[in-house]
């Protein structure tokens, strides 16, 4: 259950782009993994609700087939160690940036969002918020229909098998954004008229969490572009990754959600 | 009293409709005056319901000709959103319409759309909360709201932005009958004490009759307005109290429990032999199904805690209780897809193997429809279970022969809900669980689903149906569970069980007493 004691959606944001902007400067695998981490335990100490945990782990699953796609490149050209790594890692990077976002989709209301939208950009925010809403929508509803088909005997799995799954899911899915559109339209949507409900509040926990979200993305930059720490050790030759202490630290404050402004006990 | 509602002369088809669907429809609904549209599915309801804020034809497309006004304003001339002031809608499927996350945020959306005050809005979202009772979700995430729940939030949700005309697509069809009679009260409050319009579609008559002052009557796109009595009355169907006046000649026709219960005391007639009341149904077959200190619990919550219970071959039990009393839950635990936190189930003394032993037709049946054709869809668990044989004696058994061709997409709700049946039925499964099979079904269908389930029980097999409908349960069941709070509080013969209930009583039962449960009885009793 979702309170007004909640983290503000703003600081989702940041912490979001933070941690993305850490994961994007950086092909270190000691700093991504902990990333991993550390979105693993944002995630599971602020999770909204089971479909929502249900995309996370289809996040977690694409963010896995990045890296082997990234890495399985290199066997299109020639072959080496140097170069497999090198293409590990900008999976590894790749596949971060997916699993930030994975959590970012799991423990915030993308609708939440739309509400605290400037009103000249609440149009777009609500498209957004629509999409967004989308996967954990229809992880829901291929479940259900799964489930419906076995109790007629259809068991759904392999190619032969789709049109059971998907035609209800997609069918339902069309219907169910027609009738959304159609009642947004019957309550005044786009009407020109706005005003706000209860703005959600800045929570000491939200500031706390956007403030080291920060602090976390300014030494990043500060190490790329000051240049004292490897933020991409060597491939050619292979060499041992670093660890700097500053910026295992930075990461660490990522972690900040797990400890303030937590949903789950 | 000047119109809220007026239709001249309206004919409406759909962009790929062969027909009509509304035909030169003249109709005028005054302010503050509470009224219903009936008649059997496909028959024009919910295109003029949709017409009525502009839906139809500006959201839909098609061929319209005529006009509509809603408080005066031209519904050509003003898109859906110009009318939201004035007008809102709830469709029949009210999750879909959910646009926010919060239950308290939804229900400001309208307000905020229209620009209201936030002081303002803040006042009417917690009446609105009041009125309907959902003080207690404000919190809550729209989609993990029950089917009653659902319904009253989208209520008011429309309620909360203040409009002087409420059109409400089958509003109690998800309701308990505790439930659908609250939202009935509050709508009929809005009606009297504020003055408010309100106009809503509903199959289950016994629920509404009673309540509405005006009554829409619609054939095949045609409409014809007038009092409940004149309109209901000209129905092949109606509430169980009218079909009874009907079948005894009554005049006038009663409409309700009280009425009826009027005209039974004033018509010289011998008094009623008391019916029999028997505990034991017709349960002396085999076991089908057995449960013993079965729980089962989602998430954290337990929903069924220690229940015992026998499903003998040639019963028909009939699961009751409120939104939210674990009635589904124990039908997906009896059809092995939700697995128990304890206890045992056990079906033909084995675990139960779903699409085999035993089958179930889930809440939203359009989930499992995806063949081109009726005859298709049947043919598919035919072919699951590998078996050669015609889908035909299925589609006749449910009396949807005639449908064999067509596209369950183009179907009407009711229809599906049918097609939905009998595939799952073609399983074969000696155990057939149906969860709220009603929803949504206008009376001629639900008078083929009641016969195609008492096929079933005499044959030998044994049915298992979770409703809210306490006529369809008077109609069908043999045996009777009622569960609160995770508990059995009742299992019997329909007739003990029913007669002793405020809540669940059919209204047979409220005229003539325990043991009375459809007017074909009552009628044949006192010829």
């Amino acid at each position: 259950m979702r309170d007004r004691r909640s983290v503000h959606p703003m600081a989702w944001i940041v912490w979001a782009t933070s941690a993305g902007f850490v994961a994007f400067v950086t092909t270190d695998p000691v700093y991504l993994f902990l990333l991993w981490a550390v979105s693993w335990f944002v995630y599971a100490s602020h999770r909204v609700d089971a479909d929502h945990a249900r995309s996370f782990r289809l996040f977690l699953t694409g963010a896995t087939i990045a890296v082997a796609l990234r890495t399985g490149l290199v066997f299109f050209g020639t072959v080496s160690a140097a170069n497999t790594t090198f293409s590990f890692l900008e999976g590894l990077r790749l596949g971060t940036i997916l699993v930030i976002f994975g959590t970012f989709n799991a423990v915030t209301d993308p609708f939440g969002l739309v509400r605290m939208a400037p009103r000249h950009l609440h149009e777009p925010a609500l498209a957004a918020a629509l999409a967004l809403s989308i996967a954990p929508r229809t992880v829901a509803g291929v479940g259900r229909v799964r489930e419906a088909q076995r109790m007629r005997g259809i068991r759904v799995h392999g190619a032969r098998a789709l049109p059971a799954l998907a035609v209800p899911v997609l069918e339902r899915g069309m219907e169910e954004a027609h009738t959304l559109a159609e009642s947004m339209d019957a309550r005044g949507h786009g009407a020109g008229r706005r005003s706000r409900y209860r703005p959600q509040p800045w929570t000491v926990a939200a500031i706390l969490i956007a403030a080291t979200a920060i602090v976390a993305a300014a030494t990043f930059l500060a190490a790329s572009a000051g240049g004292w720490a490897v933020l991409h050790p060597q491939t050619s030759p292979i060499t041992w990754p670093e660890a700097d202490p500053l910026l295992l630290a930075a990461i660490g404050l990522l972690a900040a959600p797990g400890f303030v402004g937590r949903t789950r006990p | 009293m000047s119109d809220a509602l007026r239709f001249d002369d309206v004919t409406f088809t759909y962009p790929e409709g062969a027909r009509p669907a509304i035909v030169a429809v003249d109709l005028a609904i005054d302010e503050g005056s509470f009224a219903l549209a009936v008649g059997p599915t496909g028959s024009g309801k919910s295109t003029l319901l949709r017409a009525a804020n502009g839906l139809v034809p500006q959201f839909t497309g098609g061929t319209f000709g005529g006009r509509v006004s809603v408080q005066g304003r031209d519904t050509l001339a003003h898109p859906p959103r110009r009318l939201a002031d004035v007008v809102a809608f709830v469709p029949q499927d009210p999750g879909a319409s959910f646009v926010l996350d919060r239950v308290e945020d939804e229900l400001a959306y309208g307000m905020e759309n229209l620009g209201v005050a936030p002081a303002h809005m803040r006042r009417r979202v917690e009446e609105t909360l009041d009125l309907l009772d959902i003080a207690a979700l404000r919190d809550r995430s729209v989609r993990t709201l029950s089917g009653g729940e659902r319904q009253r939030v989208a209520i008011a949700a429309a309620l909360a932005a203040g409009p002087r005309i409420l059109v409400l697509d089958e509003p109690t069809s998800q309701l308990d009958p505790q439930g659908a009679e609250d939202v009935m009260a509050a709508l009929q409050r809005l009606v009297h004490d504020h003055g408010m319009t309100v106009l809503l579609a509903e199959h289950r008559l016994e629920r509404v009759a009673g309540w509405v002052d005006v009554a829409i009557g619609f054939d095949r796109g045609r409409v014809s307005s007038g009092t409940p009595a004149d309109v209901i009355g000209h129905l092949a169907a109606g509430p169980p109290v009218t079909r009874l006046g009907r079948m005894l000649g009554w005049h006038p026709l009663p409409l309700t429990v009280r009425e009826a219960r009027g005209a039974a005391s004033a018509a010289p007639r011998p008094t009623l032999p008391p019916p029999v009341l028997s505990d034991t149904g017709d349960g002396d077959g085999s076991v089908v199904a057995q449960a013993r200190g079965l729980r089962a619990s989602y998430g954290e919550t337990t929903v069924l805690r220690d229940l015992d219970l026998d499903l003998r071959a040639g019963e028909v039990l009939a699961v009751m209780g409120r939104n939210g009393a674990g009635k589904s839950t124990l039908l997906r635990v009896l059809a092995g897809i939700h697995a128990p936190a304890g206890g045992r189930i056990r079906v033909l003394g084995e675990e139960p193997r779903p699409g085999t032993d035993v089958a179930l037709c889930p809440q939203e049946a359009d989930e499992l429809l995806f063949k081109d054709s009726v005859e298709q869809e049947v043919r598919a668990t035919l072919v699951a279970r590998g078996e050669t044989g015609a889908a035909a004696p299925w589609l006749a058994a449910l009396g949807i022969a005639g449908l064999a061709a067509r596209h369950p997409r183009d179907l009407s709700a009711g229809e599906r809900l049918l097609v939905a049946t009998a595939a799952v039925a073609a399983t074969g499964a000696p155990l057939l669980a149906l969860d709220e099979p009603t929803r949504g079904l206008d009376p001629a269908s639900k008078e083929r689903l009641i016969g195609f389930v008492r096929a079933h029980a005499t044959a030998g097999r044994a049915a298992i149906i979770a409703t809210h409908d306490v006529e369809l349960a008077a109609a069908v069941a043999t045996r009777v569970v009622i569960l609160a709070g995770g508990d059995v509080i009742a299992d019997g013969a329909p007739g003990p069980v029913l007669g002793d209930s405020r809540v669940f009583a059919p209204q047979m039962t409220r005229v003539f007493g325990p043991g009375w449960l459809t007017p074909e009885q009552v009628a044949g009793a006192l010829r």
